[in-house]
């Protein structure tokens, strides 16, 4: 197992690079460079050399490149150009905020969707398809929805027409009822869709499960259904489920920048819109680079509980 | 000479034109799925190729006579704050995800053929660039990918389309590359490599017109996908700018207004459902109808 983590981490480590050196160079393809770009038509001439030398333009490119990556390592993740903010400050408010409301979607939908797509497939496997029929439909209806569409007929629906939730407001963590009535709409849009997702998964793995023999001989033992239903269907059709859970994450991350910015919440997302409307490439190159390491911390996490579930899997 | 010899190879690329031909001979267009997702886009389409001659006004065309106001016959989707006719800027606002569509699938199909079937035919380190590259790519989730894509090549039209694409085409060279991989120890290949075809025959004779079906349904998904992401940025602000209308910039202007006009918002994002979801069944359906293994 410890091989096999190690393995898996020093492929990480060498995405990691990878995703680093890639939007460090793709932000620098920019015609112009980022300088200009900031400036627009503002600055010129003299002004123009100092904000480079400022964001360390004027340096050869390799050297900045390493530069970048030393202060990376040392935990350094510069300043905003603009208001000249530790952008580490900005993300140690931020990043809470988009991990709760990621993590309370993920708990949301599993629980669910798990029970729903168990009771699909245990229908389904009884002769009965109507439940399944009305799941697979909703299912892709509700997984085409543009997120950002379903967030403003829920807002509409739910806290302007009957007042249940504030549709704004400050996030005071002091006062824990307040803050879940305030990410309760954005937590419900983002799971709909992962609902959907895995209660499908949950369905197919299932009715896999179900036909195989040991739960015919458990059955032929005169267990009852729900016994077999929970004892072994289910926990064998765990393996798929988790893995699901886990690739799923990466669009809940997309999910979470729209959800932000209807909602208007402080959260990684709506840094991100800032950042690229006042042209902060600093920020944004920053924070494209904290999703894409939170995205494949998640992975490599995965990968190790599907290895630590499967007990067929030999280290 | 090789052609006079190769011919006679069973022509790998038989079943898949008997395939596409089926449909049309026994009128399988009417197929179950493919007929829901015909009834869909049909009308849409239809709607959006001759809005200019509808009743309606031009899509930015203002009316200050008719500001918000329900929608009604003359306004079927209502007005909007400066009286401009949403149904009227909605179909141009298809017309524009319809060829965010098109032009993302055809990019992401016709890129990740080339170089999925180059990984997996010669493998080695052609492969392993192409496939470290792919997964870097594969470490962002897609919208993400094209907002930071977006961020750095600015809004407007051509970057959406571009950006998108980009974030499409590792997964259509994983697609491409795992299939060439099943193929390329195939003994119909044995066969063509008996008689001396060159690696460019057998690549574009014998291997990519067996991965065409998959590929062709992982396209029409990635058009719906590019319809969804392309709102999303013109949501965000970064798509498509005003005022030039998009569906996902209509329903960001009309945000404002939720409460007092709702259909603003609402009703072009129905639009974008209905286009998606035929989409879908269209990929579906034209699976199916590719593979009879899918059939039930």
């Amino acid at each position: 197992m410890t091989e096999y983590a190690a393995k898996k981490f020093l492929q990480m480590l060498v995405t990691v690079l990878g995703i680093v050196t890639l939007v460090f160079f793709t932000l620098r393809l920019i015609p112009g460079d980022a300088a200009s770009a900031m400036a627009g038509d503002t600055l010129s001439g003299e002004a123009l050399e100092r904000l480079r030398e400022q964001l360390g333009l004027d340096a050869p490119l390799p050297l900045q490149y390493f530069g970048y990556l030393g202060d990376l390592l040392r935990g350094d993740l510069g300043e905003t150009i603009t208001t000249r903010i530790p952008i580490a400050e900005l993300l140690f408010r931020a990043l809470p905020i988009t991990l709760s409301i990621a993590l309370a979607t993920i708990v949301l939908a599993v629980l669910i969707s798990i029970p729903l797509g168990t009771l699909a497939a245990f229908m389904v496997h009884k002769g009965r398809r109507w439940l399944d029929n009305a799941l697979t439909g909703a299912a892709m209806v509700i997984d085409l929805m543009p997120p950002f569409w379903t967030a403003l007929v829920l807002l509409l629906v739910f806290s302007l027409g009957l007042g249940w939730f504030p549709a704004s407001g400050q996030l005071n963590w002091n006062d824990p009822s307040s803050i879940m009535l305030r990410l309760a709409l954005p937590v419900i849009v983002l799971s709909l869709s992962q609902v959907a997702t895995l209660a499908r998964i949950t369905r197919t793995a299932v009715l896999d499960v179900l036909n195989e023999d040991y739960v015919r001989t458990a059955r032929s033992l005169g267990w009852s259904e729900l016994r077999v239903l929970f004892r072994h269907a289910l926990k064998n059709a765990a393996l798929p489920i988790a893995t699901v859970v886990g690739l799923s994450f990466g669009n809940l991350l997309g999910g979470t920048v729209i959800v932000e910015f209807i909602f208007t919440i402080p959260g990684v997302g709506n840094l991100l819109i800032t950042g690229i409307n006042s042209r902060d490439y600093q920020l944004v190159q920053t924070l494209i680079v904290v999703y894409a390491l939170v995205f494949v911390l998640i992975n490599f996490t995965t990968d190790l509980v599907y290895r630590a579930l499967d007990p067929r899997v030999q280290f | 000479m090789a052609d006079l010899s190769l011919s006679s190879v069973p022509a790998a690329s038989a079943s898949f034109r008997e395939a596409l031909g089926a449909p049309f001979r026994s009128g399988a267009l009417f197929h179950g799925k493919v007929r829901i997702a015909l009834l869909l886009l049909v009308p849409i389409l239809l709607l959006t190729v001759f809005a200019p001659l509808l009743p309606i006004q031009k899509p930015l065309e203002t009316n200050l006579r008719a500001m918000m106001e329900l929608p009604s016959i003359q306004h079927p989707f209502g007005t909007d704050k400066m009286g401009r006719d949403i149904l009227s800027r909605t179909l141009a606002g298809v017309q524009i995800s319809m060829l965010v569509g098109a032009s993302v699938a055809a990019i992401a199909l016709v890129s990740g053929m080339v170089l999925g079937t180059l990984a997996g035919f010669y493998g080695g380190k052609v492969d392993r660039v192409i496939m470290t590259i792919v997964d870097i790519f594969l470490a962002f989730p897609s919208l993400l990918l094209a907002i930071g894509l977006v961020s750095v090549m600015g809004t407007g039209l051509i970057p959406v389309i571009l950006a998108i694409s980009l974030a499409d085409v590792p997964r259509f060279i994983r697609l491409q590359r795992s299939q060439v991989l099943s193929l390329r120890s195939r003994a119909f290949i044995d066969a063509a490599r008996t008689v001396d075809a060159s690696q460019f025959w057998l690549m574009s004779r014998h291997i990519v017109p067996n991965t065409l079906a998959p590929m062709l349904v992982a396209a029409s998904i990635a058009a719906a996908n590019a319809i969804l992401i392309e709102a999303s940025l013109s949501f965000l602000g970064l798509g498509i700018m005003p005022p030039s209308p998009s569906l996902g910039n209509i329903v960001r202007d009309g945000q404002m207004y939720l409460e007092q006009a709702w259909w603003i918002s609402t009703l072009p994002g129905v639009v974008i459902l209905l286009i998606t979801i035929g989409l879908h069944f269209l990929s579906d359906g034209v699976r199916e109808l590719l593979d009879p293994r899918a059939r039930r």
